[in-house]
């Protein structure tokens, strides 16, 4: 509404939105501080907010103990690589669908977002089974086929209409203009899409770096990426909360910036449209 | 260099057909606008004009030359689009530029056109922004200028000031008139707006369903509507249509007068009805007139100082050689 | 447009697509099905024999399968409860005027890119742990009994995690539906002299209806299938207190190596998970005119 608002009211607004910002991010902001504490002072009581000695040796130590930059690279390569192979068999599909629309097209993408809603416990079995005796079990190959497929659909939704809002019209008048095929996807199409298949890349490289239902079971520690990784510290107890830290801190940064750059395009594309 | 011939031309979405067979000719360098009401089909022929569409049945040909397989680049038409269709993330200068490049021409003669065709369409301070920050006036003149510059054999607006505010639409359409009175170059021109047709055609091509009402100079269609939906249509305030008793008095099953062929008095007239309400334009006045055992309403037009208030009995009386006649089936009456 | 070259080539570039995930969907759906008529147990290797529904059997009055299907219910109830009211309020405050609109709404969204099984151990250990933990200090701090959290009370615990994960994407999209509310149908309603509570309930809510099924749709197909967060924190216990449907899968498969038994699970979970994708399913597909 656009009515003067008093600054009594902005500011009440203003205090009680960033106290409840503030206590809903706390954990965050806790993991993230006390990933510079020494361990000591992690479980301090009472606890110590900012006056400690700030430290970087955990994070020299969770890399020295376990290797954490080779689970950090298998983050990366399962993400990026799934995301990047499902754009390219996505790109065409969705292209397709979107501008040659044929009486199928409806069911066939309602399909194709059905294979999303399969519990992956349902067919944990035989995946399982399937990877253990092709020799996929613990690949960084396995996991980037799994996550392209799981994630697939949600790819072709997010393309889908992100090429959709495209105008038609532009298209055709390219067409008028002398455009072959080629030259109207290169010059015109691709050009607009590109936002778009920018931040279906983002939202793919986010769910797939925080997936942990196949990266935990179909890993047990080479192709391991972080979030198995991580699980493997709910095991041993005792003072290793910084430690702990450190690592979860390494773990989230990345996907926290992503996260915030692209969080405009997310309710697009966890709601498959239904939401804008 | 821009004489357009569509022969038994039809189109058919599945199983609705938007076309029956339908025959045209278009001469070279005429404006022809097509004109009738939304869904009458108008659009699609454009369309199939265009290359857009592939025709179910039927020939298009362009200067002699059977084109209706051929695809929209290859048929030298261009278009300028109700949305405008600018490409967003280009310049206006590269919009312009942009049939130019496809077609491969040499830089400095890219150069030359864009230049003046900006400054004949006012476009020069503007040829670096893109076309998100133009107004709607500019967008369409950065449209037209598009389509200027490949210097078509014929040009296609498809409803293109409907997105413009009335003031604009008035000036653009000067503006277009102009263009085809400099150039010379055959246009077609697809509208709902009956005056945009009447102000601008050469020809009006008057369509319902897909098929053709009537073909004319607007000044025929305005003199001798072919039957009563072409009466109907064209002219503004609408031309009151009569049937019963006032009609057969004329031999005809339905009669038609139009407001400004009407003489009003206060004394005397052929027809006597109550003014519901008077409508002052200044120049003119309409009066919507009731109970005249005729039709519903009856539109009559007078000059400004002409006064009647609401609930005042008027007499009319129709100028006789005004009068349209029209039989049973709707056609017109010799 | 559509000329018969170009709905070749449409139809070619689409194929690689679905032939991917029609393998994705048969292959393993049919196995599923499959291994589940059979007894099939990793840790016996010889010939599998067909027993019908047996393992069906054993799953449903398996006494661990009542109290899992309990437990995923109020898992899925208590996470939507939690996340659908706090997401509307917070989202409403969120739309109001404010001064560092941007970064309160950052702060927000935070936890949803936080990976399940960080948010999990960040909880477990240094905020519910009984002796180190964040809460027991405050609770100390203040004179009360330091709470152990993940032993007595699991399954709620579990749901305050999730809640939390789940949280701002609740809120981003309510948030965007409040967005998107014509303010010109709020000053009419004002303008007939709705209050601020009348306006809320009569304007605002209907409004948002439509994005609240969506939330609720989409979170119940991911919180059926809630797995890393239970494995890490509590492992399903103590007992069976916290095991909800898709971790006994989960503990039957590949903790005891009973395929057959594990399979059998799966269809279940499958059918239950398609129950409510058929709601969903319907409201997308509304919304996609082509």
């Amino acid at each position: 509404m656009a009515r003067a608002i008093t600054p009594r009211q902005k500011w009440t607004f203003t205090l009680v939105a960033w106290g409840i910002g503030l206590l809903i991010f706390f954990p965050i902001l806790w993991t993230i501080l006390t990933s510079f504490k020494t361990e000591a002072q992690a479980i301090a009581d009472p606890p110590v907010f900012f006056a400690f000695d700030w430290t970087t040796e955990n994070y020299t130590t969770v890399q020295e103990r376990s290797n954490y930059f080779h689970h950090f690279m298998n983050s990366v390569i399962i993400a990026l690589g799934s995301t990047l192979i499902g754009l390219a068999i996505a790109i065409p599909a969705a292209w397709s669908m979107a501008f040659q629309p044929a009486r199928r097209t409806k069911d066939i993408l309602m399909w194709m977002l059905s294979t999303k809603m399969l519990p992956p416990v349902g067919v944990l079995v035989p995946i399982y089974l399937i990877f253990r005796d092709v020799g996929l079990l613990d690949t960084r190959i396995g996991l980037v086929i799994v996550m392209t497929l799981i994630n697939l659909p949600i790819i072709i939704w997010m393309l889908f209409t992100y090429f959709r809002e495209i105008p038609v019209d532009i298209l055709e008048a390219a067409r008028m203009d002398g455009a072959t095929l080629r030259e109207e996807i290169i010059y015109i199409l691709t050009p607009m899409a590109v936002p778009g298949i920018a931040s279906t890349l983002l939202l793919n490289v986010i769910l797939a770096w925080n997936e942990a239902f196949w990266t935990i079971n179909l890993t047990a520690d080479d192709a391991a990426p972080l979030t198995a990784f991580i699980a493997s510290y709910s095991s041993p107890e005792g003072l290793f909360y910084a430690k702990l830290s450190a690592a979860s801190t390494m773990a989230i940064a990345p996907i926290l910036i992503i996260g915030w750059f692209s969080q405009k395009q997310l309710v697009r594309g966890l709601t498959f449209g239904a939401v804008k | 260099m821009g004489r357009i011939v569509l022969k038994k031309v039809t189109k058919s979405f599945g199983e609705t057909n938007v076309i029956p067979p339908l025959d045209l000719e278009i001469e070279d360098g005429e404006f022809v606008v097509f004109v009738g009401p939304s869904g009458c089909g108008k659009s699609t022929l454009l369309r199939l004009i265009a290359g857009l569409e592939d025709v179910t049945s039927g020939n298009i040909e362009i200067d002699g030359t059977d084109a209706t397989a051929a695809p929209p680049a290859k048929r030298r038409l261009a278009m300028v689009f109700q949305s405008y269709a600018l490409y967003p993330h280009m310049t206006v200068r590269k919009n312009i530029a942009f049939p130019m490049k496809m077609a491969g021409m040499p830089e400095d003669e890219q150069k030359r056109r864009i230049d003046s065709a900006a400054k004949a369409l006012n476009l020069t301070d503007y040829l670096d922004r893109r076309p998100g920050q133009l107004s709607g006036g500019q967008r369409q003149r950065v449209a037209i200028g598009r389509a200027i510059v490949r210097e078509p054999a014929a040009f296609l607006f498809d409803e293109p000031l409907s997105n413009l505010d009335a003031a604009l639409r008035v000036g653009m359409r000067l503006e277009i008139s102009e263009l085809h009175e400099r150039l010379a170059t055959t246009m077609i021109y697809v509208t709902h707006d009956q005056v945009e047709a009447m102000t601008m055609a050469d020809k009006i091509v008057v369509l319902r369903a897909g098929h053709i009402e009537q073909v004319g100079s607007p000044l025929t269609l305005y003199r001798e509507p072919r039957n009563l939906f072409v009466a109907g249509f064209i002219g503004s305030p609408k031309m009151n249509l009569i049937e019963g008793n006032a009609a057969a008095q004329h031999g005809a099953h339905a009669i038609g007068i139009r407001p400004e062929h009407i003489e009003v008095s206060d004394q005397s007239g052929e027809w006597q009805g109550t003014v519901m309400v008077s409508e002052h334009l200044g120049s003119d006045t309409f009066f919507h007139v009731q109970d005249t055992g005729l039709a519903e309403t009856m539109t009559v037009r007078a000059s400004g100082e002409v006064g009647f208030k609401h609930g005042d009995t008027i007499f009319m009386t129709p100028r006789a050689d005004q009068l349209h006649r029209f039989g049973k089936d709707g056609l017109r009456l010799p | 447009m559509a000329t018969q070259h170009s709905r070749a080539a449409a139809r070619l570039m689409i194929s690689p697509a679905v032939i991917l995930l029609l393998a994705w969907m048969l292959i393993p759906l049919g196995l599923t099905i499959y291994f589940s008529v059979l007894r099939y147990n990793l840790l016996m290797p010889g010939d599998n024999p067909f027993v019908g529904l047996e393992n069906y059997e054993f799953f449903f009055t398996d006494p661990a399968f009542t109290g899992a299907v309990w437990n995923t219910v109020m898992l899925v109830v208590g996470v939507l409860i939690i996340t659908v009211v706090g997401g509307t309020m917070l989202a409403l405050l969120l739309n109001q005027p404010m001064f560092g609109q941007g970064i309160v709404r950052i702060l927000v969204i935070a936890p949803f890119f936080v990976m399940p099984t960080v948010s999990a151990l960040v909880w477990k250990n240094m905020f519910m742990n009984p002796v180190n933990g964040l809460f027991a200090h405050l609770a100390k701090g203040l004179g009360f009994e330091a709470f152990d959290f993940l032993s007595t009370v699991p399954l709620l615990s579990i749901i305050l995690i999730v809640s939390w994960q789940w949280l701002p994407f609740a809120t981003l999209i309510l948030l965007t539906a409040f967005q998107s509310l014509d303010s010109e149908q709020l000053e009419a309603a004002e303008m007939d002299g709705a209050t601020g509570v009348a306006r809320f309930w009569y304007i605002m809510l209907p409004h948002l209806a439509r994005a609240i099924t969506v939330v609720i749709l989409i979170q119940t197909i991911f919180l059926l299938s809630i797995f890393a967060e239970i494995l890490v924190t509590t492992s399903g216990g103590p007992g069976t207190a916290s095991t909800n449907l898709t971790y006994l899968i989960y503990a039957q498969s590949l903790l005891q190596f009973d395929v057959g038994l594990g399979s059998a699970g799966g269809v279940f979970a499958i059918i239950l998970a398609n129950i409510v994708a058929i709601f969903l399913m319907r409201m997308i597909g509304k919304n996609l005119d082509l």
